[in-house]
């Protein structure tokens, strides 16, 4: 039904608070030449931009993949805008990988982005008024939910945060570096929404991501090893009825079945290797590896206070060190998505789990209401060829 | 529209590379029908929601349909709901201080199930009641608004703003708590 469609070129800023030394063009010229140079290809060769980013108001520019066609060198070629608030690289990516998937283009350079620095997301969140939330406000009662049905013990959180910032020391484009973060201090610091201290929140970042992605016959060419998109998923919700369990939503129940079902994945923990999942607090850790029915109710917490989900443990989890250690909205979907692409080509550098092949990559975004997912493999059999 | 231009006390050494600049801009939003209606008769405190009769689901503020059973629904489907209920779940916010922020000291923002026909209000303020001591289960009553201080202002078609125009908070009212764990599926 559909043609491969590989990813050939992977690159990213340094994600920081503040990135001055660029502009909004300028951050995402710099992921999309890595990118770019990455494939060993120029923008000449590049047949459709795909370009996200979380809602506008959070930097107040407005329709920005008009004023940034021609620095993403679209002026001429079709340039199309995805939308699905915190997701919304994710989303991006598979928009980009159908137009290859479908024939429609053979060289297809998708971008995510933010700079949160150049916006106020509380005071935006908050519609500029005082006793606003914060996004971690409204996830905040879910996980208080989460642990009263698991019965998950405090410190679970915490272990989480802590893995994440130990992975990110290993990511040079990671934002926050906390080599000796300890669960002590974590739990020590200021509790900003109950249960969610400040080192369980993500921080705010500047950052961008980008991918090339192209069709088989093309990507033979390519310089180095390819990912392979195996499978993806999109599903949404709405974000507020009667009824809605937001702890475990039905879209990302069902998301997640697509996506396994697609790439022949039949028991995820065997047969994938490393996910990259977005987990802007501690507790979406464990809540999505059972939202997404990778491991059994109550099952979650087990399995990261074994140390499972480290780099090394049976199912690594973030090894980029996550949302938790770079949050530039717009491009942490992708930059999950992305990762995950790294793992299975081997160029994960630092962080790269041993002799992975088949990676998993999400976002999810609103009130815990739109899912995006792919499964990447080293090779177009590669769930095939773990027997 | 107004605009105020913000600029941060920088370090001289510094130079400025970044400024401020919030806006401030009103407009005016045209209700539906049904959201008009609510919003009157919560200026005669009275909280209005509508019932779904094939998914029996209340919603409030009402929105004219149930996106559960895909109907339409309209001023027959209206109930009147009661201004008491129990805190289903919560968080305790620390305040982040940003520009406008006025809360300085950590508050509770809570989802409470009315009681009687039902419906739920997610995001409310309680009152009278130190932080640390609120509970799932807990039961509380609305601390109207004075009826010349109530406004309609933040009331809009995407159920945004729900009472805050005209209920204060909630406050416990004594009562026994309803067990928590009946509440682990209601965490609106």
């Amino acid at each position: 039904m559909s043609q491969a469609c590989a990813i050939v070129g992977i690159g990213q800023t340094k994600h920081k608070k503040r990135r001055d030394d660029v502009s909004l063009p300028g951050l995402v010229r710099e992921a999309a030449q890595r990118a770019l140079d990455d494939a060993e290809l120029t923008w000449t060769d590049i047949d459709a931009v795909v370009l996200g980013k979380a809602p506008d108001p959070f930097e107040g520019v407005m329709m920005p993949e008009l004023s940034m066609a021609d620095a993403l060198g679209a002026a001429g070629k079709p340039i199309l805008r995805v939308h699905t608030a915190g997701s919304v690289g994710g989303s991006t990516a598979i928009v980009a990988s159908n137009l290859v998937r479908t024939g429609q283009h053979r060289r297809v350079l998708t971008v995510a982005y933010e700079k949160q620095a150049e916006g106020n997301a509380q005071w935006g969140l908050a519609g500029g008024k005082s006793g606003g939330m914060g996004a971690g406000g409204i996830f905040a009662p879910w996980m208080r939910s989460f642990i009263a049905r698991t019965g998950s013990p405090a410190h679970i959180g915490p272990m989480v945060a802590v893995k994440d910032r130990r992975n990110a020391v290993k990511n040079p484009y990671a934002h926050l570096q906390m080599p000796d973060l300890t669960i002590e201090e974590v739990m020590e610091s200021p509790m900003l929404w109950d249960p969610i201290h400040w080192h369980e929140s993500c921080p705010s970042s500047d950052g961008a991501c980008a991918m090339v992605m192209t069709t088989e016959d093309l990507a033979s060419a390519s310089p180095r090893p390819p990912a392979w998109v195996l499978s993806t998923a999109m599903r949404s919700e709405l974000g507020m009825f009667p009824g809605r369990d937001p702890v475990r939503p039905q879209a990302g129940v069902e998301c997640a079945q697509a996506v396994f079902e697609a790439a022949g994945i039949t028991d995820p923990l065997e047969q994938i290797d490393v996910s990259e999942i977005y987990v802007p607090f501690s507790w979406y850790e464990p809540m999505w590896l059972e939202g997404h029915d990778l491991v059994g109710h109550g099952e979650a917490w087990k399995l990261i206070e074994s140390g499972d989900t480290d780099i090394g443990g049976r199912f690594p989890v973030n090894p980029s060190g996550g949302v938790l250690s770079s949050n530039p909205i717009g491009a942490s979907g992708m930059l999950r998505f992305a990762e995950a692409a790294l793992q299975v080509r081997g160029m994960a550098g630092e962080h790269q789990v041993d002799g992975a092949t088949v990676a998993y990559g999400q976002a999810y975004g609103g009130a815990a209401q739109y899912f995006a997912m792919w499964v990447v493999g080293s090779t177009l059999d590669a769930v095939a060829a773990k027997g | 529209m107004s605009e105020q231009p913000v600029v941060a006390a920088s370090d001289s050494e510094q130079p400025v590379v970044m400024m401020d600049y919030f806006m401030h801009l009103e407009y005016r939003e045209v209700v539906c029908p049904i959201v008009r209606r609510y919003a009157d008769a919560l200026m005669d405190g009275k909280i209005l929601g509508q019932i779904s009769p094939t998914s029996g689901l209340v919603y409030v503020p009402p929105r004219s349909y149930c996106p559960v059973s895909c109907e339409w629904l309209g001023e027959d489907h209206l109930v009147e709901l009661e201004d008491h209920g129990v805190v289903t779940n919560f968080t305790i916010v620390t305040p982040v201080q940003y520009y406008g922020q006025e809360e300085t000291e950590p508050f509770a923002k809570a989802s409470v199930l009315l009681d009687g026909p039902g419906g739920m209000l997610g995001l409310q303020d309680i009152l009278d009641l130190p932080v640390d001591e609120l509970r799932v289960g807990m039961r509380v009553e609305a601390v109207w608004l004075p009826p010349e201080e109530r406004t309609k202002d933040e009331i809009g078609n995407r159920s945004w703003g729900s009472v805050d125009g005209a209920i204060r908070g909630w406050r416990p009212t004594g009562e026994p708590d309803v067990p928590a764990e009946q509440f682990l599926d209601k965490v609106y």
